[in-house]
């Protein structure tokens, strides 16, 4: 008998904190449960964009760390 | 084939060690992560490179006077000084992000913004561009969950410990956030690649 999952566990799931078990689990239910899969889907395009909707900061920034870093030199300790 | 990568609690070892290159790395790895995590707080591009650049001052001080706790991992201590350094910044002004009710009620400080984005696309640039304005509409909460989960990479355990509620409740914030930005995507009839990809 195949399990029922609720949203929260696909979103553990999409987030890959379930174990290995369950995660089987829950992609059986996926292959009978249209609404599940679908649900799955628009979680799943979304955690895509929102990890690609990063944004950038400037060269002028980073170098600016980077320089600053080369410059400390501290005696580290142990 | 897949490249080997070189671990954090490696790169920080080989950094205390006087390697450079082993911090520019770990800088490049985690630039984007840590800036857009203080940007969706701060709202304002040159307070968020402000702040990105504090919180890599605090890393490598950190480091580099041996205080660094070699037990916990690399990327939520990062991630951690980010965060609490932008809140600071809105308590040290006295300018808080709008608190915005449970059940969806509008912002009033979504700023319009110039871009500085490396992407060559300028459909995909809008749609970023959008995107992060849409998550910055989110209702505080929802918006902290997403954040700590997607961008500073908590388990929803430690988001649960660290925002003192239960882990259903913090799942269930997620949820909505996601519901909501889905809902709002539509709305603004936002594209997005359609194409599904293992999780």
């Amino acid at each position: 008998m195949t399990k029922t999952f609720t949203q929260d566990d696909v979103i553990r799931y999409l987030y890959q904190e379930t174990a290995e078990k369950e995660s089987n689990e829950i992609e059986k239910a996926m292959l009978c449960d249209a609404r599940l899969q679908e649900m799955y889907k628009e979680f799943a395009l979304i955690k895509k964009d929102l990890s690609r909707a990063l944004k950038q900061p400037s060269e002028r920034v980073i170098n600016s760390i980077l320089n600053y870093s080369k410059s400390l030199n501290l005696p580290s300790k142990p | 084939m897949e490249k080997y990568r070189i671990s954090d609690s490696q790169l920080v070892s080989l950094y205390k060690n006087g390697n450079e290159e082993a911090f520019e790395q770990l800088l490049n790895r985690y630039k984007a992560k840590v800036f857009t995590t203080i940007y969706l707080i701060v709202k304002d591009n040159y307070v968020a490179e402000d702040l990105l650049q504090e919180t890599f001052v605090k890393v490598v001080r950190t480091i580099k006077e041996g205080r660094y706790n070699e037990e916990g991992k690399f990327l939520p201590w990062l991630m951690r000084i980010a965060h609490n350094l932008a809140i600071d910044y809105f308590r040290k002004d006295k300018r808080y992000p709008t608190v915005v009710l449970e059940d969806g009620s509008k912002v009033l400080n979504t700023l319009q913004f110039a871009e500085d984005s490396v992407e060559s696309i300028q459909v995909q640039r809008d749609m970023h561009s959008k995107l992060r304005e849409l998550i910055q509409e989110l209702p505080t909460a929802q918006r902290e969950v997403l954040m700590m989960r997607h961008y500073m990479e908590m388990s929803f355990q430690e988001i649960a410990e660290s925002t003192g509620v239960s882990i259903n409740t913090a799942l269930g914030r997620m949820r909505y956030a996601l519901i909501n930005l889905r809902k709002k995507m539509k709305q603004y009839n936002i594209a997005y690649d359609q194409n599904i990809y293992p999780r």
